[in-house]
């Protein structure tokens, strides 16, 4: 029978090693992500929240679109800056951005297209429905932190139905806790 | 150890499968850096004993061959890299 010599199983079990890192890096980069887009989003529920309710004047959603242009120019800095460092997509993480891509793209869709159906706190919910998709996928792969919030996703729209004064603070926090927190504590653990 | 994952090529074809669903035969080819021919009759060993699952589809009205991990390919690699692991602790001992 065949078998390896001991530099030989060495050498393969760093190439194991390798791969299995390069698959595992693909949900750990791009914490900042998560924390920008969270942010952003949480902010937009807030804020419209606070103009229902009357605690801000309406012209303060004149700052959503300046968060808007924010959180994309963090997103693309960041993402050249990653993209020069990291050698290449691994296939987990090409199979994470399809998953992302299509998740957003189609609430994008929905909220725009179906602007008379998703209106008000259900166009907020449909965002939290798609975040929550996204970290669903991650805790698919292993990721007990992505599941946590995805559960806290999950359960600010559930707990948002049943508090209607309150609907866009709890949608919000869901948001932050649930899609940035995910951000900070992976760039936390990843550090 | 393994005799069928002695070979580096189809134990890095079984790493890059551990944590996915299911993977492309183009994808696969990128990441293990091989030939057509060649990966295509290291995935043809391991899809005949079991270690893989293999499933052709159309899309985009192409043929396009995926490739998943299966339970006794997952077995298989787990005590294979238990084994090359205590031939590294052996040789070490010694």
């Amino acid at each position: 029978m065949e078998s390896l010599t001991a530099s030989q199983a060495r050498d393969h079990i760093e190439m194991v090693d390798k791969i299995l890192t390069r698959s595992e890096r693909s949900l750990c980069v791009g914490g900042e992500f998560f924390v920008a887009w969270g942010i952003f989003g949480a902010l937009v529920t807030l804020v419209i929240q606070l103009v229902v309710s009357g605690r801000v004047p309406s012209s303060a959603i004149a700052v959503l679109p300046v968060a808007l242009i924010a959180a994309v120019l963090f997103s693309a800095l960041r993402g050249r800056q990653l993209g020069r460092r990291a050698d290449g997509l691994s296939l987990i993480q090409r199979e994470f951005f399809v998953v992302l891509w299509i998740s957003l793209g189609v609430a994008a869709f929905s909220d725009f297209a179906g602007y008379q159906i998703f209106t008000t706190w259900a166009s907020s919910a449909i965002w939290n429905v798609a975040a929550a998709i996204v970290l669903f996928f991650i805790a698919s792969h292993g990721n007990r932190r992505a599941m946590v919030c995805g559960i806290i996703m999950l359960g600010s729209i559930a707990a948002a139905n049943f508090v209607p004064h309150y609907t866009g603070y709890i949608l919000a926090a869901g948001m932050l806790f649930g899609y940035a927190g995910f951000g900070l504590v992976s760039l936390i653990a990843r550090d | 150890m393994d005799e069928l994952l002695l070979s580096k090529i189809r134990l890095g074809v079984i790493a890059e499968l551990l944590n996915a669903a299911w993977i492309a035969f183009s994808d696969l080819q990128q990441a293990t850096q091989t030939t057509n021919g060649n990966l295509g009759a290291h995935l043809g060993k391991l899809v005949e004993a079991g270690y893989v699952e293999e499933e052709k589809a159309f899309v985009n009205r192409r043929p396009q061959t995926r490739y998943r991990l299966s339970k006794k390919g997952r077995a298989a690699f787990v005590g294979h890299v238990r084994d090359m692991q205590r031939l590294l602790e052996k040789e070490s001992a010694s």
